[in-house]
Formats: C-alpha cells, structure tokens, sequence
C-alpha cells in the first residue's frame, strides 16, 4: 500500500528548478513627465515577429523598472500604461548579437518642454489676434 | 483623462474628430480679437496644468482646470483644449495624436457644460461659492463618464475599466471642486472681466 502512495506522488508531483540564465536582459525604468517613477503600472512587451500580442506582461516594480530578455534581434516595444490613460511605449533596437542595446533619444529636460509648449500656444494666438486684427 | 492611442474604436475616433472638428469651428468664430490672449493664457494654464500631480493614496493623477476653462472661455475652449492637447501629445506623451479628436471633445464637452448650466449663477454673486464648487465636481465627472461611454462603444468588455476611471476620479472631482471655488473667487476680484 505504502509503496502504490509513494508511487501515486511521484507521479503527480511536477518537478521545478532554475538555473541562471546567460542571455543579456534589457531593463527599463519608466517614467512620467514630471519625475514621477511609473509604479505598479501595467507592462506589456511585443516582440518584432509579433506586432499585436504581447510575448510578456507584467508590471513595473516600485522604482518603475521592468525588465525583459529578447531572443532574437529587431525592434521590441514596452508599452506600459496606467488606469489613467497615460501611456508610455519604449522602443529598444536589439542587434544580432543581443549584445549592443540602443535605448533611444534622450528627450529634453522638462521644463524645457514646457516653456516650448506655452511658447508655441502666444504664437499661434499671436498669429490669430495678427489676421483678425488685418480683417476688420 | 486622457485615453491613449490604440484603445478605441475607428468609428468612435472618428466620431470624436467630427465632434471636435465643429467645436473647434464654432469657437474659433465665437473668439474675437480681444479674447485671443485671454485664450492663450487660459490654454497654457490647461497645458501646464497636467504637471501638478495631486496624490491619492498609492497612485496620483494631475489636475485638469475644466471648470474654469469653460466658465471663462465659454465656446472658445474647444480650440483652447485643441492646441494644449495637441502639444500635451507631442512633448509630454499625454494621450495621442489620433485620439486626440475624442480626448478634445470630452474635455471640451465638459468644461461647455458647466459654463451653459452654472455660468449665470456663478457670475450672478449669490452661492457662487457653491455653484463654483458644483461646477468643478461636474465638469470632471463628465469628463470622466465621456471616457467611460467612449471606451463602452469600443468595446463592451471596457465597462469594468470605464467603472474604474469613474470611481477613480471622485476625489479629483472633489479637488478640482475646490480648485474652482479659489480661482473663481481670486477671478470674480482680480480679473472680473474674465467671466464676462
């Protein structure tokens, strides 16, 4: 009897393990334009052989990171998003080697961002108050 | 507010675009030369707006200003909301460029709505403290309940979400609510000719 159980549990039991793996991982941190880290958000990876599902989702840690490992070269997208509507999609060109890892453009520091965008908001009223002014 | 690229349908953006698009038309009639700057200045207040992070709990969310871009832009916050959505999407990645229609529209809607029902009373004198604070809770509740009904003709599995943002913006309400009251008392002394 006792030997049937034993044999019966073996039988049922999966066998898990790990290794540490040697393939080169990306990790990201995400970000909104304020500073503040994107935590917890939703994360969703494509790879370039599939455009539409995602091989991977998950979510960003604390500090707004989240990391992928690609297997195989091309563009990968990570789309992460929150309840909110904002969204964020990171676009990492992975070469043949899955060595050299190109993150992107760097973007400019925010506050230059913004003065840029009330800047452009005087010029086109500018342009506006400029024709109305002509047509009367 | 803001929904993101990818998520609704072609006929709601579309139908969000032409909805924009006579919005935008009637207000740019509707703004004369000397409520250009006025345009602007609120405009920039809008954009510069989703950079004030309000926390809430875990999570945090920005404000918005409907009340008061409506109260004082009155038909010309269509086209206010455009330009500031339309550089929200390019330098802060806020929203995106073909939903951009649908997300004008639903802040524009909003913010047209408290003015046309609490306008007169809040310009009038008496409890507009109250009409103030009403406007404020009620333009972002609207706004709030347009992006649940756009992701809801998207696709019925979006309701749950669309409760979520719902639900999720009560205590934003509450804030812009309050928010309201302040600008539209400081504007009521400073600046009367704002609200005429």
């Amino acid at each position: 009897m006792l030997v049937f159980m034993s044999w019966a549990c073996e039988v049922h039991a999966h066998g898990v393990g790990y290794r540490q793996s040697g393939m080169k991982a990306v990790a990201l941190e995400f970000f909104y334009s304020t500073g503040e880290k994107m935590s917890y958000r939703e994360a969703k990876v494509f790879s370039p052989k599939d455009e539409k599902f995602a091989v991977q989702s998950g979510r960003t840690d604390e500090a707004g990171r989240f990391a992928f490992v690609p297997d195989c070269e091309g563009e990968w997208r990570v789309i992460v998003r929150d309840e909110e509507g904002h969204q964020c999609e990171a676009k990492i060109d992975v070469t043949p080697e899955l060595e050299a890892v190109s993150p992107g453009q760097q973007e400019e520091p925010l506050y230059v961002r913004a003065l840029l965008g009330v800047s452009i908001i005087f010029n086109i009223a500018m342009i506006f108050y400029r024709r109305e002014k002509h047509a009367h | 507010m803001h929904i993101s690229e990818g998520i609704l349908s072609g006929s709601v953006l579309a139908a969000g675009w032409l909805g924009s698009a006579a919005g935008i038309s009637y207000g740019l009639k509707k703004t004369d030369t000397a409520k250009i700057v006025r345009t602007a200045l609120i405009s920039s207040a809008f954009f510069l707006a989703s950079l004030v992070n309000v926390r809430i709990g875990p999570s945090s969310t920005h404000l918005t200003l409907l009340a008061p871009m409506g109260l004082v832009l009155g038909f010309g916050v269509f086209p206010a909301v455009f330009v500031a959505l339309l550089l929200q999407a390019l330098l802060f990645h806020f929203g995106g460029l073909l939903v951009l229609g649908v997300n004008t529209f639903i802040m524009s809607a909003s913010a047209l709505l408290v003015y046309v029902l609490f306008g007169k009373f809040i310009r009038g004198g008496r409890y507009a403290v109250v009409f103030s604070f009403v406007a404020g809770v009620t333009a972002v509740m609207t706004g709030a309940c347009l992006v649940g009904a756009a992701l809801g003709m998207t696709d019925g599995n979006f309701f749950t979400a669309a409760k979520i943002i719902i639900i999720a913006h009560i205590p934003v309400a509450l804030i812009e609510g309050v928010v309201t009251v302040f600008l539209m008392s400081w504007l009521k002394k400073s600046a009367p000719e704002f609200l005429s």
